[in-house]
């Protein structure tokens, strides 16, 4: 083997391990500058999760556990009461009564959007989470409950982390799958904070059909 | 015990034709009925005492059939039959004229009159027919139905009898060979009884009958 | 026995069986909604419809209504039977309303689990459903909610068959079908928590448990019913260390899986804020906290002092009864030996004769009510003092034919289904028996009844002012009866093993007559004389011959019957020493109160009316520095200088096994792994150490005094009154009627007596039954605000002023 063959194939391999820069050079950079910046986050980011209201203000959860019962991670807390009759928290007999989430435990699967009967509770593109100690990891009723214009609330007032301008666009989706289990759910009235409640067009690949309008 | 000495008198033969006292509870619930006119809360009540079963199994009993009336008729109790003959003759017009006539609509009544939805009464060879206190007129029209309530609530006759109602009001029959009867229902709704029905006094009776 | 196909295996069933039964025991599920292993099958659900092959071809046949045939051929899961079931539920499901996540029934559902297992995926109904009304209260204990109902008819029967009072029942037909009670006549049951667990949707509720939690986070233990005698077994269901349902468990040998109310509800005294979690010592007119070093060293303080200035016979101890049997043994260890005296007495003078009691335990057992031919109760109301024996009873008489017979001053519950209803005076028992033995006059009948074997006797004190010299005599003569069984049934939770365990003035652990030997009981040194009941130690107390009272679990100022003594006693004496769960009327008047772990709190055995020995368990922790009774007893011991070295409660069983001889081999690892629904002690093989020898040595009521008044006074309990238990859980806390006197309408008329009476002094609603014996008032015990009368066996009645 010559020189001038060595030091070809130097050069053909030094070209090799540099064509992954070169050509990453030419594209637009996706580091951001947080928390200057926001990164806008995928459609069905699991972030913190918020207990919803209805449009009149009422809440959505009933205090049914079942979110309770599939958690994988056991971070759930949940007590059920009796409905004041005169003064009823959420639609029906039964109301959430206590509602807790260990946020140190949650692993953010989502399994307890899956779970909920009332689309009560779901996730958000909130990501921001830290504390200062344990206590405050864990989020009660006080913390969970959104605004009744829809606004989550947050630990901490002042957090100047939180997007929530984000929040729009944070629940586009409910269900991997639709109510019935099937994947065709198009036509199927659903709900969600932003849209309120109406007509929700399937994603793609749910229905077996091409999405008819965009994305929630 | 609200009931009168007769009713009282009443229920005692019944239980005694039974061995077993809760036999007697359908018999009864005629009693109460002729005692109140129609199915008291009170009413079942005594027949549970009377009888020694719970006042709910009286009422299981007594809801279960549709002749135990639990709200009142009124005196004339005008049963259309809206059944499949009935219905493809027009019962259902029929039906709506006797709801604008009386001004009540089935399955309500007041003090004189209440009209209700009957299944077949049997009567299907004179279909449309209705019952009135279960005396049967065949062949209506929403006409003759009208003139019918507006016959009951003018000569409010003591004693109903379906061969006069029928010459009155009605039209085609189904048969002609049936048994006449004379006597007819009597006195205000629940007037018939599967006991006792023969005691009456026709004659005395007769005076009220209007023609 | 009969060979039947089932899904192409050949199987061995009894001959006549219902095939849905038969194929289960032989290990074929088949889905089912209305039919109950202990209830008639109805047919009413179709749910258990299976292809039977027969003459006319194969047929879809309801398995719950179609007994086996010999060569019978099953199908249980061939197409046309899913495809019948999958009908079957849809039509089912038509109105049944999707609020599975808001239902208590939802995560136990048998709708739910069968929907599941069994239904169409997904529903064709899109019309809107029935709608009623939800949920509406039918009694205090239980909410109906019609829209869920499924019309299988299990409440109906359940009420009809199994406990007779048919207070719900199905109204209006067809489509308007509901199950609803009579208007203003609630389903006021001591049964109606049973419907709530059989029900096998989620239409019958219990308010105590509504929206507590989810079966999912139930956490649950096998357990006996602490407020009976019968052994009921259940299970304690828990979540977050609180208690929140009891469920009957079908014990084949017991209870057939019901409950009466107040045991299935009883329990929320456990979590009651009153609960005692800390010693408390007397200051002034209170008490304060202490730790448990100073408790106990005060107590074993005044112990020593009184031992020493009195010997030991001055001290006493009362109660004992609603511990474990260990905590029971433990209590009898201390007193005979650690202190030396033989005046304890789990009792509180209105039991029966200690040696009855344990000398007849496993000579008569509750199943024997299967095949009795004829069923004698002469004792108390069954329905009010042992619901779960009444049920067993009922249906002796209702469903298997027996012959009953029932003796008692007034018609029982049981009246509807008794063939022969005998009353008679309180006082006049005697001689009723006597006629009754000679068969002579209006008893002929009975007496005839009565030879006809097998006979079971349920013998007791009719009532608390009865003497109870009667049901000794009673049993003497019950026991000739033909293939007789006897049960004595007396009430308070685990008297049965109390008394096994010692806890008796003339009694040693394990069924051993005192008065002799004590070399089998392991204890060095020990009094083993006989000493003195409740009674004469309230006496001896009143009289200043003992100086120290220790109470456990017991309150004498509410349960003797003779109130005025108990608080003679209780002032006279100079230390009481009180182990309890609650302050109570007589706690309150302790020097020391050590704070008592209860039931579901604590591991041992219990013993129930027939020596049955079952298990009981832990499912939370009890509040605040709450100890067992063994282990208080035993540091009480050793801080006095005499330890017992008791280590645990399971240590303590096994000292009992060893040293009592009736439990000889009854240890924990044989309750818990191989005999679940108990065994009866003693065991096979080993030998009843107690020869029954009919006498009591308990006084009668009044005895001492002459006769007060005019009317034999009838003293019974009934089922909620004011026992602290009962007290202390909210849901039952006020059901208790109160207290009021019932009298003959002859009597009542003869006295002029209208709308009240005075009963010595004590003005009382007044009530009228034709069934009670004249001459008689009968006056229930222990009702909130209800008048101390246990004293005497008669009383004076007067007509209440301002009727």
């Amino acid at each position: 083997m010559s020189e001038q063959q060595d030091l070809f194939t130097a050069v053909a391999n030094m070209w090799k391990g540099f064509r992954v820069t070169f050509r990453q050079m030419r594209k637009p950079r996706v580091t951001t500058q947080y928390p200057k910046e926001f990164r806008e986050k995928p459609q069905r980011f699991h972030g913190r999760h918020v207990l919803n209201r209805y449009d009149d203000g009422m809440e959505k959860c009933i205090g049914c556990e079942l979110c309770a019962g599939v958690c994988p991670a056991k971070c759930i807390y949940v007590r059920g009461a009796d409905n004041p009759i005169d003064d009823p928290v959420s639609p029906g007999e039964r109301y959430g009564y206590v509602y807790e989430i260990n946020m140190l435990r949650c692993i953010f699967c989502a399994l307890c959007v899956e779970a909920c009967p009332t689309e009560a509770i779901t996730m958000t593109h909130l990501f921001e989470m830290s504390t200062t100690n344990r206590q405050d990891a864990i989020y009660t009723k006080d913390e969970l409950l959104v605004q009744p214009d829809g606004t989550p609330n947050h630990m901490f007032d002042e957090d100047h982390l939180a997007d929530f301008g984000e929040l729009a666009a944070a629940d586009g989706w409910m269900r991997a799958t639709s109510p019935q289990g099937r994947a065709d759910f198009s036509g199927v009235p659903g709900w969600t904070p932003s849209a309120g409640v109406g007509l929700r067009p399937a994603e793609q690949g749910q229905s077996g059909t091409e999405p008819e309008g965009e994305d929630a | 015990m609200s009931w009168s000495e007769e009713s009282l008198q009443r229920a005692d033969d019944i239980l005694a034709r039974y061995p077993e006292k809760r036999s007697a509870v359908m018999p009864l619930l005629y009693v109460a009925m002729r005692e109140d006119g129609y199915l008291t809360d009170d009413g079942m009540r005594q027949v549970a005492e009377l009888t020694g079963v719970t006042p709910a199994q009286v009422q299981s009993t007594a809801s279960f059939y549709n002749m135990y009336k639990r709200e009142p008729v009124g005196k004339y109790l005008v049963s259309m039959c809206t059944s499949i003959s009935c219905f493809l003759m027009g019962a259902d017009d029929v039906l709506h004229a006797i709801e604008d006539e009386a001004g009540i609509p089935a399955g309500e009544a007041d003090d004189e009159i209440g009209v209700e939805h009957a299944e077949c009464i049997g009567a299907c060879g004179g279909a449309p027919a209705c019952l009135v206190n279960y005396e049967l007129i065949e062949g209506l029209t929403p006409d003759k139905a009208k003139e019918l309530v507006a016959w009951l609530r003018s000569a409010k006759p003591d004693v109903i009898n379906a061969d006069e109602m029928q010459a009155l009001f009605g039209g085609k029959t189904s048969f002609d060979w049936g048994i006449r009867e004379e006597r007819g229902a009597v006195g205000p709704f629940p007037a018939f009884g599967p006991f006792g029905t023969a005691d009456v006094n026709t004659d005395a009776l007769e005076p009220g009958r209007s023609t | 026995m009969v060979t039947i196909t089932i899904d192409g295996t050949e199987v061995q069933v009894p001959a006549g069986e219902l095939l849905i039964k038969a194929a289960e025991d032989s290990g074929t599920y088949i889905p089912r909604f209305c039919w109950h292993r202990r209830m008639n099958p109805v047919g009413m659900c179709r749910m258990c419809l299976v292809e039977v092959e027969g003459p006319r071809g194969i047929m879809l046949t309801p398995s719950c209504t179609m007994p086996v045939n010999d060569g019978m051929v099953v199908h249980t899961k061939s197409p046309t039977v899913e495809k019948a079931q999958e009908g079957v539920l849809e039509f089912l499901l038509l109105n049944h309303p999707l609020d599975c996540p808001v239902c208590d029934k939802g995560g136990e559902c048998p709708l739910q689990d069968q929907t599941l297992s069994h239904g169409p995926g997904e529903s064709r109904m899109v019309e809107e459903k029935r709608h009623y009304e939800k949920p509406i209260p039918i009694s205090d204990l239980v909410l109906l909610d019609r829209e869920r109902c499924i019309l299988c008819a299990r409440c109906v029967r359940f009420s009809e068959e199994i406990s007779g009072d048919p207070l719900i029942e199905f109204m209006d037909r067809g489509n308007a079908a509901e199950v609803n009670t009579f208007p203003d006549e609630p389903f006021a049951s001591y049964f109606s928590g049973n419907t709530v667990q059989i029900c096998p949707v989620g239409a019958l509720t219990a308010s105590a448990y509504r929206f507590r939690a989810r079966p999912w986070d139930l956490r649950e233990v096998a357990s006996v019913n602490p407020l009976t005698t019968t052994g009921d077994g259940v299970t304690v269901q828990a979540s977050q260390n609180e208690v929140l349902r009891f469920l009957g468990v079908d014990n084949d040998a017991t209870n057939h899986g019901w409950l009466d109310d107040r045991s299935r509800f009883g329990f929320e005294w456990i979590a009651s804020p009153d609960r005692l979690a800390t010693p408390l010592a007397k200051s002034g007119d209170g008490h304060t906290e202490v730790s448990w070093g100073e408790a106990l060293g005060a107590a074993a303080e005044n112990l020593s002092a009184v031992i020493e200035a009195h010997g030991p016979g001055a001290v006493a101890a009362i109660g004992g009864a609603r511990g474990t049997n260990e905590d029971a043994y433990a209590l009898a260890s201390f007193m005979r030996s650690s202190v030396g005296s033989p005046n304890l007495d789990a009792r509180l003078d209105d039991g029966l004769g200690t040696h009855l009691l344990s000398s007849l335990a496993g000579k008569g057992e509750i199943g024997d009510l299967e095949t009795a031919r004829t069923v004698l109760v002469w004792a108390a109301d069954l329905k009010e003092e042992h619901p779960v024996l009444y049920l067993r009873v009922r249906r002796a008489a209702q469903e298997l034919g027996a012959t009953l017979i029932t003796v008692h001053p007034t018609a029982t519950g049981l009246a509807d289904r008794a063939t022969h209803t005998v009353t008679y005076r309180p006082g006049e028992g005697h001689d009723l028996l006597d006629r009754l033995r000679a068969g002579s006059g209006d008893l002929a009948d009975v007496r005839a009844a009565l030879d006809e074997g097998p006979v079971v006797a349920i013998v007791g004190r009719t009532g608390l002012a009865e003497d109870p010299a009667l049901a000794e005599a009673v049993t003497a003569f019950a026991r000739d009866l033909p293939q007789a069984s006897v049960l004595p049934v007396v009430r308070r939770a685990n008297t049965y093993g109390a008394i096994d365990m010692g806890v008796a003035p003339d009694l040693l652990p394990g069924r051993v007559a005192a008065g002799g030997d004590a070399g089998h009981t392991g204890w060095e040194k020990a009094d083993t004389s006989v000493g003195l009941d409740t009674r004469g130690i309230l006496e001896a107390a009143a009289d200043g011959r003992v100086k120290a009272l220790l109470l456990v679990g017991a309150d004498p100022l509410r349960d003797v019957p003779d109130a005025d003594l108990a608080a003679r006693a209780l002032d006279a004496v100079d230390v009481v020493i009180s182990i309890d769960c609650f302050l109570t009327d007589s706690t309150a008047k302790a020097d020391i109160v050590l704070p008592a772990l209860g039931f579901t709190e604590k591991e041992g055995t219990v013993t129930n009316l027939e020596g049955r020995v079952m298990k009981v368990n832990r499912i939370v922790s009890g509040p605040g520095q709450a100890r067992a009774d063994w282990s208080i007893i035993d540091d009480l011991a050793a801080r006095m200088g005499r330890p017992l070295g008791f280590e645990s409660a399971e240590a303590i069983s096994l000292a009992i096994a060893e040293h009592a001889p009736a439990y000889g081999g009854i240890t924990w690892f044989l309750l818990d792994w191989k005999e679940r629904d108990g065994v009866v002690a003693p065991r096979d093989g080993v030998e009843q150490p107690l020869q029954y020898i009919p006498t009591t040595s308990l006084r009668a009521v009044g005895s001492g005094g002459a006769k007060r008044g005019g009317f034999a006074l009838h003293l019974g309990r009934l089922l909620y009154d004011d026992a602290v238990l009962t007290r202390q859980g909210a849901s039952i806390a006020d059901l208790a009627p109160g207290a009021y006197a019932v009298l003959n309408p002859t009597d009542a008329d003869r006295i002029g007596a209208n709308g009240h009476v005075e009963v010595d002094g004590h003005r009382l609603p007044l009530r009228r039954d034709a069934s009670l014996a004249e001459g008689t008032v009968a006056v229930p015990f222990n009702q909130p605000d209800g008048p101390p009368l246990g004293g005497s066996s008669h009383v004076d009645v007067a007509p209440g002023a301002g009727a």
